[in-house]
Formats: structure tokens, sequence, C-alpha cells
């Protein structure tokens, strides 16, 4: 019983890592209709980004999150003018941004690597190794600092979103692009701050990840699979759909973790992912089939 | 008086249709694919009179990548079903055939076409599930899929794990020794060119070209679409199984990490996407192109991290620029030089 529980809470003190990892992606996919397979490596950068100044100067990574944030912000902007803006009207274009989101996540890899090289890392502050405990269970303290600050981080986009005059607009983007546009809502504007918004939350994640997760720039394929399939469960474009999706798969590859072996945790995401775009495509939340 | 006029209609556009054809065949340049494919064969002789492994170890790894994207071509190209988890087809190949090669002692070569029906039989029943989403899902359930097989073939001891197997390496001389497998994918090569030829120019292919331009339409018009792409898919997987079959002899060993990795399959998809998609000729040039560029990187930079952002920089800029290939771009434009033109 004991076992059962401490499983559980370690998942879901994961989970909130997962479901900031994931929120950016649905965000993109929801008002661009990009898939962004190149999210992953965008937040290996963020990780990066904190890992540096811990690693030279003991600098502690979450001080390191807003700098990440808006550096991979600008990035986001740049990419959006140079790349995905002119395809924007193409035919296929959620096809053809798939392989173009591919074709970056390789180009950020490389990247990374040449720089940096292959070698695992993480940033280690004290409260990484730490944890508090109630009575024989454990709650790791950098897995709870992290998932309460995603949830916080993820709330103030859900406010945002839902109170603000641009979080109307983007709204309004992700539920028809045509009738914004008519209704005077500068589309290409909205595309630019929500893809800037959500490669913010893929930097302000990756400095989260930097004391969770040791990370190397090829890690990124393991990670595409793992949010795919918690976006895909919880609906492309919903963002609490994927906070939902982040927590449930997060516990149940954490029972698969400890009943059946380590190896087969990381396989629950996979088999999730396979299963739930075959069986219900639109997802727990979507309304309609989109990607199918 | 009516029917007449009907037969008269026709009898001409039966003409029309043959004035068509005959048109299409003059641009065709058939004698070049031949001229390569007999120059290819006498190549080896080159051994004769020095040693050029390495020239042949590079047309050898060029057509191994010939057969692989033409087989993803299938599907990719003239599907419009765009998979990136096809070497999870070349490593089913390669672990059958290096299974049967390491207890059985027999060639992969002679088993690789039995290889490639594995292949396909898995292919048709993978495909009968995954290809009932299109778009963006089919790619990332392909992505899935292969972290699925790498999964399972690292912790499947049978096979080896994720330690692999080493093969037996054969007697020939040093000189001779690449040649079997040298000629293995040669013609292999031929003949999946020439069946994915015979496939565009076919019912069949029709039908498969109809399902990427509109799958709605197409099964109104009374195509099966589900069995025309689960076939598609079984066809592709075929090639790509066949060529890991003997790729896996070639290299004497065989391990999840040389067969599953992420930048096989790009490769094949890059090789299609810069040749250009659903062309005959798209495949092959794409392959020496990528092969050429990946060697001149290695030999050049050294790192294979630069190898990784240089194919993804030529897989973003060609679909930037141009999204329909070379061939693709080149025949839009009536550009496409005579000896290219092999659809």
């Amino acid at each position: 019983m004991t076992l059962l529980i401490q499983t559980l809470i370690l998942g879901i003190a994961l989970g909130g890592v997962y479901a900031l990892m994931g929120s950016g992606l649905s965000l993109i996919f929801g008002v661009m209709r990009i898939v962004n397979l190149a999210h992953p490596s965008l937040i290996m950068i963020g990780a990066y980004v904190a890992y540096w100044p811990f690693r030279l100067s003991n600098i502690e990574p979450m001080f390191m999150l807003p700098v990440a944030a808006i550096i991979l912000a600008c990035i986001g902007a740049i990419l959006y003018r140079l790349v995905f803006e002119r395809e924007a009207r193409s035919a296929k274009y959620s096809e053809m941004t798939v392989l173009l989101t591919f074709a970056l996540a390789m180009v950020v890899e490389g990247m990374l690597g040449t720089a940096f090289t292959n070698t695992q890392r993480i940033t280690s502050p004290d409260y990484a190794t730490e944890a508090f405990f109630l009575a024989d269970i454990f709650i790791p303290k950098g897995q709870l600092y992290a998932s309460i600050i995603s949830i916080i981080i993820i709330s103030a986009l859900a406010l945002f979103l839902k109170y603000s005059r641009l979080g109307y607009a983007i709204r309004a983007t992700t539920e028809n692009r045509e009738a914004a546009e008519l209704l005077g809502v500068n589309v290409n504007r909205v595309g630019l701050i929500s893809f800037a918004i959500g490669l913010a939350l893929a930097g302000a994640a990756g400095a989260l990840v930097s004391f969770i997760f040791s990370f190397f720039p090829s890690k990124h394929w393991e990670w595409i699979v793992i949010l795919m399939s918690l976006v895909v469960l919880g609906g492309m474009g919903s963002i609490l759909g994927t906070v939902i999706g982040a927590f449930l798969l997060s516990a149940v590859a954490a029972l698969v973790g400890t009943y059946f072996g380590a190896t087969w945790s990381t396989l629950t995401f996979f088999i999730a992912l396979f299963v739930v775009l075959l069986v219900r495509p639109q997802g727990l939340f979507g309304e309609k089939p989109e990607l199918a | 008086m009516a029917e007449l006029a009907t037969d008269e209609i026709l009898a001409a556009r039966e003409r029309y249709n043959q004035s068509i054809a005959i048109a299409v065949n003059k641009k065709r340049s058939l004698w070049f694919p031949y001229l390569v494919l007999a120059l290819l064969l006498v190549l080896p002789a080159l051994q004769l009179i020095g040693n050029f492994n390495y020239v042949i170890h590079l047309t050898l790894f060029t057509a191994c990548y010939v057969v692989m994207a033409s087989g993803w071509n299938i599907l990719g190209g003239f599907t419009g079903y765009i998979s990136l988890g096809h070497n999870v087809f070349f490593a089913i190949g390669g672990y059958f055939a290096g299974m049967i090669f390491a207890r059985l002692d027999i060639s992969t070569i002679i088993i690789a076409p039995l290889a490639g029906l594995v292949a396909a039989v898995i292919g048709y029943c993978i495909g009968l599930v995954t290809l009932r989403v299109r778009g963006p899902s089919f790619i990332i359930s392909s992505l899935a899929l292969v972290m699925i097989f790498r999964i399972v073939f690292e912790n499947w001891e049978f096979i080896g794990g994720a330690a692999g197997l080493a093969l037996p390496v054969n007697d020939l001389p040093v000189q001779w020794a690449k040649l079997p497998y040298y000629y293995a994918f040669i013609v292999m090569a031929a003949i999946a060119v020439w069946v994915s030829y015979k496939i565009k120019h076919s019912k069949f292919g029709l039908g498969l070209r109809a399902i990427s331009k509109d799958e709605i339409k197409a099964e109104s018009s009374g195509i099966n679409t589900r069995l025309y792409k689960v076939l598609a898919f079984a066809v592709s997987a075929f090639f790509v199984g066949m060529a890991g079959a003997v790729w896996g002899e070639y290299l004497t060993y065989i391990r999840p990490n040389i067969f599953l990795i992420i930048l096989i399959s790009v490769n094949m998809v890059l090789m299609c996407v810069l040749g250009g998609k659903g062309t005959i000729a798209g495949p092959v040039i794409g392959a020496i192109l990528i092969i050429a560029f990946n060697e001149l990187f290695v030999a050049t930079l050294g790192a294979s991290e630069i190898n990784v952002l240089a194919t993804g920089l030529i897989m973003m800029l060609t679909l930037i620029f141009f999204p329909l290939g070379i061939v693709g771009t080149l025949a839009k434009h009536g550009k496409l030089p005579q000896f290219l033109n092999w659809d």
C-alpha cells in the first residue's frame, strides 16, 4: 500500500513538469496548426541555458528560468518570421510543418551536440537530492518545487488566455482562424506571439528539467514521443487536456515502472500515444478529429 | 444516329489518348538507367588494376539507400503518407535474415526476398492499424512505432538485446569480399526502381496517386483506399526489409542502434524529398546526393554531430525552397533534362 501511494506521488510530482513541457506544444498546435516536433530540442536549449551558469558560477537554475524563457521567446519570434510565416498559406500546411520542425529538431540537436558534446549533464542544486518525509512516504523536493512552479506558470497562462484582450484573440484564432481574421484579429501577429509564448514555455520547462532529468542533445527523440503522447491524450490544442494527460500518464508510467521494471515505464507513453491516435485521435478533450 | 456519334467520339478519344502516350514516350529516355546499370555491373573490374574498395563501398551504400528510398517513395511519394518509422522494417529484415544466417548459415543474400516478405507481412498488419489516421497523426504514430520497436529489440534476449549479434565474416580475399553484397544491392536497386516504375504506370499506382491528392474523392470514385494504402505500405516495407537483410551481413553485426536510429529513416525521407517525391528518378538522385554530402561532411568536418546538423539544414532548405524536390521542380518549369525523365 505504501509502495502504491509512494509510486503515485512520484508520478504526480513529475506530472507537473511534463505538463509544462507539453503546454507550449499544445498552444502552438492550437493556434498555428503546427505540430512542433522541435519542441523538446528547444527545451534542451533551455536546459543548457540553466546548466552553464550553474556549472560555472553556481547560479541557482530557477533564477535562470526567466532568462531561458526570454531567450527562447526571441528564438521563437525569429523562427516564426523566417520559417513558418511563409508556409502558412500553403495547402497541406500541417503535414509540411511536421517535416519542417523535424528537420529543425535535427539542426538544434546538431548545434547543441557540436557545441556541448553528447555528455550527460544535470544541474545539482541542494534541493534536487533532498526530500520531505511524511511518515513512510517521501516527496523529492526538486520534483515538488518544479511541479509547483509549472502549475503556477500554466495557471498564469490560463488566466492570460481567459481574461486579457490578446488572450481573447489567441483563443479566437484557435477556434476558427478565418472567422477571427474576418472579425479583425491580426492572425499573423497572434501566430507570432503565441509561437513566442509557446517557446517561452519550452525555455521555462528546460530550466526546470535541468535539475530533474539528466540530458544530452540527442535525448530529445525520447522526449518528443513522451510529450506528443500526453498532448494527444489530452486533445491537441487544449491546455487543460494537456495538464490532465500529463498527470494521468506520468502516474501510469510510474506504476508500470514500479511493478514491471523501469525499462517498460517509458514504453507506457509510446504505447499510449499509439493507442490514442488510433482509437480516439481527437483525445480526451478535443472536439473534432483535428489531426485525422 | 446517336450510337454512331458515340462510336466516333470514342474512337477519337482513343486516338487522342494514344497520341498523348506517344508524346510522353518521346520525352522519356530509358536508355540512361540501363547505361548506368551496365556501368555499375562492370565497375568491380576496377579491382583488377588497384584497390578501389572505397569506391565499391560507396556505390554499395548508395545502392542500399536507393532500395530503401524507392521503397519509401511508394508509400510516401505515391500515396502521400509520410512515414518516419520505416527503419523498423530495415531492422525487421536485418534481424530476420541475420538470425537465420547466424543459426543456419544460409547467406542473407538468398534469404533477402524472404526477409522482405516477413517485413511486408508485418508492414501489412501495422498498416491495417496505423493507416486509419492520416496527415500529422500518421507521422507521429510512425515515430512512436520506432520507439516501441527500439525498446522491444533492446530487451529481447533471444536476438541479442542491446548488444546485438556478431555475424560470421565471409572468407573471400579482401579484394573481392564486398562483391557478393555489391551485386546483391545493385540488383535490388534495379528491381526497386523497376517495380516503382511499374507501379506508377499501373491502375494500382493511379489509385495511390488519387489517394495522395484527395482520399475522400478517391474513395467515392470507387477505389478501395484502405486496401490500396495498406498494400502500398506492405510493398514499401518489402524493399526496406530486403535492404536491411543484406546490410546486416555486410556489416557483420546486427544491433538495435545500427538499424533503429532516427537518422536512417530521416535519410530515406530526405532522399525522396530532395530528389522529388513521387518521381522514379527522385529517390535515386536524392540517394546519390545525400550519400555524397554525408561523405563530404564526415571527411572534411569529422564529427557526426555536424552531420546531423547538415542533414537537418539540407532538409529544411529543401522543404522551404523546393518542396517538390529537384526532379519535381525542374519538371514543373519544363527544364528536366531528358536523361532524368524516367517517369
